[in-house]
């Protein structure tokens, strides 16, 4: 295991010291019923600003994510987010989960799948106070769908969809975003725009853990977690991004030029962005 | 005979008031509850609880005690079976609330059939008898009615949630399992609330569509349920009223009506929609319904 940049505080089983940890996790292990997605795994990720995952198509990317935001049961080891239970830590964090498919049939517009976001806080009964309203404003007009507030989901295009979820992400209150491949397969205006948003939730002082195919994205982050049926490596891009340990990962050979983007179906290589 | 006579005369007596009344509840929670059975696409789940009654009723028929209590019985059971054949086995759920419905429905027409009066019971059982409600019957219909709309209204945030994405309700704390299982406690109630007016066979056209017809020309949930429950009691009392007039069965009659409006507003809201949808999205990717990607 090319376990990298592992605190050495992070010993010692039961006793661990949570704070400042973005995420620590001991042993963990997720499954989808009896397949092991992701392999006994032991590492820590620092409060950083941006944290990207990497590793090929079910590798258990969206797995570790779902896991994180306490979506998916974790079937044995230990999982802080946050220094608490995932479960717990949902209240400080938001997910914005790789696809999210809403059924046609359901009568919602782009304002009200936004202002969903705002009942993490509210509750079942809190009432939808100006202030609600004006945070939803502000992330339609941040994701520049403002113009879109009265379409339904069905009448938009992948990237404003996007766009969409991702409003609704940032209109919950939370220290830690999370974003299942945000880039991925998107048109340019769209991508700037997430892009753009990402840096100033870390300029905000938040976190943000995102899955992201983009080599040279993964190397901009401020740390990098390697996955790969488990969790391979975890640390600064310098050290996590070489070529032996991408080699292990994608299980290539020494020929391919480890630059650009990574075995990502949805790129044709024309798209980049940076 | 007037207009306004053609109107009002089928409602002069009493009995015939509180057969317009007890229609008119039924609409109404059918109506409202039936928003979020077609938002949630459990349609045929809906069709089936409504036959799934059926034996719960005929054995209250059959044995005196009270049909609401037959009926929730019954409703109870197969909720629990189709739970038990979807966990236990790989059958879709689809195909465990068809074992049900047929099942469910036999056994009530089994049941029945050792009553005298077979005939009689088991077509009031399950086409209603409007005509017959009683006060008390009513009285407890409003009750009933009266829970499931606010139950409605109360869950409102749950229900949206869980008809947007389950596991994003699940993210926002909105608890998508219970709010399933209290649509189908809602589901029951007003089942058996409006059996007794409309009948079994025919409340599912109260759910499910003025629920339907509202989905085609409302933008939002609240506007879809609003149309719902207008579309619903106008239909009962059209049907009421044609019912009188023309000598048909009173609640074949208001089952058939919302069923037509769909078909009259479908060619109206398809025009319209694409209209709309010329107008906003030129030059536009419009209709990407959903962005599956592999996960990773």
């Amino acid at each position: 295991m090319t376990e990298v940049a592992r605190p050495a505080a992070a010993g010692g089983g039961s006793g661990i010291d949570h704070s400042g940890l973005l995420v620590a996790a001991r042993d963990l292990e997720v499954r989808h019923g009896s397949f092991v997605a992701i392999g006994s795994s032991s590492f820590d990720v620092p409060r950083v600003g941006v944290v990207s995952v990497i590793g090929p198509n079910g590798s258990g990317k969206s797995t570790l994510l779902s896991a994180l935001a306490g979506l998916l049961p974790i079937a044995s080891g230990q999982l802080r987010v946050l220094g608490e239970e995932p479960h717990h830590a949902r209240r400080r964090m938001s997910y914005v989960m790789q696809s999210t498919p809403v059924p046609r049939v359901t009568p919602i517009t782009v304002r009200e799948v936004v202002g969903l976001g705002r009942f993490a806080q509210l509750g079942m009964f809190g009432r939808f106070r100006a202030g609600d309203r004006r945070a939803v404003s502000e992330a339609l007009a941040r994701m520049e769908i403002s113009q879109l507030a009265h379409r339904h989901m069905h009448e938009l295009s992948g990237g404003q969809r996007q766009r969409v979820l991702i409003a609704q992400g940032i209109v919950q209150e939370h220290d830690l975003l999370v974003l299942d491949e945000p880039l991925t397969g998107l048109d340019i205006t769209s991508a700037a725009t997430i892009d753009a948003l990402i840096h100033e939730q870390r300029a905000d002082g938040n976190s943000v853990i995102l899955t992201t195919h983009d080599l040279d994205e993964a190397r901009a982050a401020d740390w990098v977690v390697l996955v790969s049926g488990r969790v391979l490596a975890s640390g600064s891009p310098e050290l996590v991004c070489t070529r032996r340990n991408l080699e292990e990962a994608y299980g290539l050979g020494g020929t391919h030029e480890w630059e650009g983007f990574l075995d990502d179906p949805a790129h044709d290589g024309h798209d980049h962005r940076h | 005979m007037s207009l306004i006579e053609w109107f009002t005369e089928p409602f002069a007596l009493g009995f015939q008031q509180r057969a317009l009344l007890a229609a008119v509840l039924a609409g109404l929670m059918c109506s409202i509850v039936g928003t979020w059975l077609v938002l949630r696409g459990m349609s045929f789940f809906g069709d089936a609880f409504t036959h799934g009654v059926v034996p719960g009723i005929a054995a209250a028929v059959a044995f005196e005690f009270s049909p609401l209590l037959g009926a929730a019985i019954a409703a109870a059971v197969m909720v629990l079976l189709i739970e038990v054949v979807h966990r236990t086995t790989s059958l879709s759920q689809d195909t465990a609330i068809g074992l049900l419905f047929v099942g469910m429905l036999a056994l009530g027409v089994v049941i029945i059939s050792r009553v005298d009066s077979y005939t009689g019971s088991l077509t009031s059982i399950l086409f209603g008898d409007a005509l017959g409600v009683t006060r008390e019957g009513l009285a407890r219909q409003a009750v009933l009615g009266a829970f499931v709309v606010a139950a409605s209204l109360v869950l409102y945030r749950p229900l949206l949630t869980l008809s947007f994405n389950e596991s994003k309700a699940e993210l926002l704390g909105m608890h998508p399992r219970m709010a399933h299982t209290a649509l189908l406690v809602l589901i029951a109630t007003a089942v058996i609330g409006s059996f007794q007016a409309v009948g079994t066979l025919l409340v599912f056209g109260l759910l499910v569509g003025p629920a339907a017809t509202a989905a085609l020309v409302a933008r939002t949930v609240p506007r879809m349920m609003a149309w719902a429950a207008v579309l619903a009691v106008c239909s009962v009392w059209l049907g009421l009223v044609l019912s009188y007039h023309l000598g048909t069965a009173a609640s074949a009659t208001m089952a058939i009506i919302p069923v037509i409006l769909f078909f009259l507003v479908l060619p109206i809201s398809t025009s319209v929609n694409s209209r709309r949808q010329l107008r906003e999205g030129a030059g536009e990717v419009v209709g990407a319904a959903v962005t599956a990607v592999e996960p990773g």
